[in-house]
């Protein structure tokens, strides 16, 4: 069969139309761009192409405590506020706290908070929710050994009314800068900054960065509280993917542990816990420094202390 | 279809066609973009460390055989033992605390700067070192081990990109995902803790840098995860974290000496 002219001009022009076509820009929207919401329930090719933007979490993460080991594994000395930009007000309570007040019925299946559980000693386990139809990532999960579900919502929805119940994991939202994941949460129960009393209040804030750099996470936590920090308090923290990790359930069960009358809870008074200067002794470390406050955490902090050689050895234990 | 329109459709088309090559081939015959002008970050400026982690290890000079958190094997902890500043200080190696695999925890101030197209340079203010990231190929010297092991060794730097996905509609080009690789090499035996937890000539230093922000108070970090690898010296990799907030200016700038203790 022979073609006839009119045929092969009609197929030449079509493949001259196919790179035309072909190299389209496939850039996302301008919504997509500016991360505003996009629904959920219409197909858009800008939104899927826009939700390539970062990176899948998804795992089980083992906690590596190459840092700060003896603070979060076998727990913080009484009296250690070092580098922690507390106030007054948050010295003077820690310094009244005393440990046994987690015997208390109320303390003992209480989970750390979200802001705190990145520098507890659990493993971590990273879900999604994934919308059926546009496959866009609704919600990210994250949950530890002692932990409850922590939802984190990516679909643009606003926070609640600061009149809202405040929970342990708080209300968060997330956002992408790049290949980081930005995260704000409020509506935080009141917590801690350190398991040794050291209180945060249910009017701070919580900003998260998760940052995934092959199969290592790290996650900058910055905790605002204008109750008892003078200045943001950063912790960065690492996470080792391990796919054969498992976290194991938490069954809690409220028990006796103490006989004491009812109403009783564990505290000292102001100013007659002489315990509160044992780590420091033991430590070899002036007592100011142990006292925190912003100035403890920066550089020129040395200057003022002078060069000290530590007395302390964790390792012993 | 008449002809005529036929030929008038095939004209457009092939001027279109030819238009559209012809940017293909101007956007192909642009230079290359050097890794300065792709930062998708601005790295540089003065940071200064806030310590509010292993304060114990940093602040202060640890005591000696206080080496909790780092993953020693028996022979790392057996060379940590053997600690003394003294013998350092005498035998000129008083800055074995603030090699490259140390340096970024410190506590100090640092001043990232470009050192042309392709170097970014970092100086610290503890003990006034120099740590030059290169982008491209290792320097030839270094590769074929001609140049000496350094404190601050042989540094690789690369953005990192994100992913390209895949499938028949899924690709999309690689771009960068906001931070810097750097794998470092050929490092001077030295200490990762001021109280002689070491690390060998084997070593391998991989670092990722990442700046954030700015958060609601203006505040810009760069945040440094740190991982060496030893196979003389730790079980595992170690890993850290460190975080510097980015400062106005450096008038506050004071370099100092390294000490041994």
């Amino acid at each position: 069969m022979h073609p006839t002219r009119t045929g092969v001009l009609v197929a030449l022009a079509t493949a001259l139309t196919i790179p035309l076509v072909a190299f389209q820009d496939r850039g996302a929207s301008p919504a997509a761009a500016n991360g505003q919401s996009q629904s959920l329930v219409e197909y858009d090719d800008a939104v899927g192409r826009a939700s390539a933007n970062g990176v899948d979490f998804t795992g089980e993460w083992a906690p590596r405590f190459h840092e700060d080991e003896p603070e979060r594994v076998p727990g913080p000395e009484l009296g250690d506020y070092l580098g922690i930009p507390i106030n007054d007000a948050a010295r003077m309570r820690a310094m009244t706290w005393e440990a046994s007040i987690q015997t208390l019925a109320e303390w003992q299946c209480r989970p750390h908070s979200a802001d705190y559980i990145w520098r507890g000693p659990s493993p971590l386990r990273i879900w999604k929710d994934v919308d059926p139809v546009s496959r866009q990532v609704t919600t990210w999960h994250a949950e530890w050994l002692r932990s409850v579900d922590r939802s984190i919502y990516m679909d643009g929805r606003p926070h609640p009314s600061p009149n809202a119940p405040h929970t342990w994991a708080g209300f968060s939202t997330g956002r992408w800068e790049g290949d980081v994941l930005t995260i704000k949460t409020t509506h935080l129960k009141e917590g801690y900054v350190r398991r040794n009393g050291l209180p945060r209040s249910d009017q701070a804030t919580l900003t998260e960065h998760w940052m995934l750099h092959g199969d290592v996470l790290t996650v900058a936590a910055i905790t605002t509280d204008p109750v008892y920090l003078t200045e943001p308090f950063i912790r960065t923290t690492d996470y080792e993917l391990d796919l054969h990790q498992w976290v194991p359930p938490y069954p809690c069960q409220v028990v006796e542990e103490v006989d004491r009358r009812p109403g009783i809870v564990p505290h000292s008074l102001p100013g007659t816990n002489d315990a509160t200067s044992d780590f420091a002794a033991r430590c070899g470390l002036p007592i100011e420094a142990t006292r925190g406050g912003a100035e403890t955490m920066y550089p020129d902090f040395r200057d003022k202390i002078g060069f000290i050689t530590s007395k302390c050895i964790a390792a012993q234990r | 279809m008449t002809r005529s329109r036929v030929w008038c459709t095939l004209v457009v088309l092939a001027v279109a066609s030819a238009t559209l090559a012809a940017q293909r081939g101007q956007r192909g015959q642009q230079p290359t973009q050097t890794p300065r002008a792709m930062a998708p970050s601005d790295f540089t400026g003065y940071w200064v460390s806030v310590v509010t982690e292993d304060w114990r290890w940093r602040m202060v000079t640890p005591a000696k055989g206080d080496y909790d958190s780092v993953p020693l094997n028996p022979a790392g902890r057996r060379q940590a033992d053997t600690w003394d500043p003294q013998r350092d200080d005498a035998a000129g190696e008083a800055c074995r605390a603030y090699a490259a695999p140390a340096i970024m925890r410190v506590p100090g101030r640092i001043h990232v700067t470009w050192d042309g197209d392709t170097t970014l340079r970092i100086d610290t203010e503890a003990g006034t070192q120099t740590r030059l990231l290169r982008f491209g190929p290792r320097a030839a010297d270094s590769a074929t081990g001609a140049a000496a092991p350094t404190w601050q060794g042989d540094s690789v730097a690369a953005w990192e990109l994100s992913g390209r996905g895949g499938g028949m509609f899924g690709g999309t080009p690689a771009k960068p995902s906001g931070a810097l690789k750097v794998v470092t090499t050929r490092i001077r035996p030295g200490y990762l803790r001021k109280n002689g937890v070491p690390f060998s000539a084997t070593a391998t230093l991989t670092e990722y840098f990442n700046v954030l922000g700015p958060e609601d108070n203006g505040d810009r970090w760069l945040v440094v995860t740190t991982i060496v690898q030893d196979p003389q010296y730790l079980a595992t990799r170690f890993f850290t974290s460190t975080h510097f907030k980015k400062l106005s200016d450096g008038s506050s700038w004071h370099p100092t000496a390294c000490r041994a203790s």
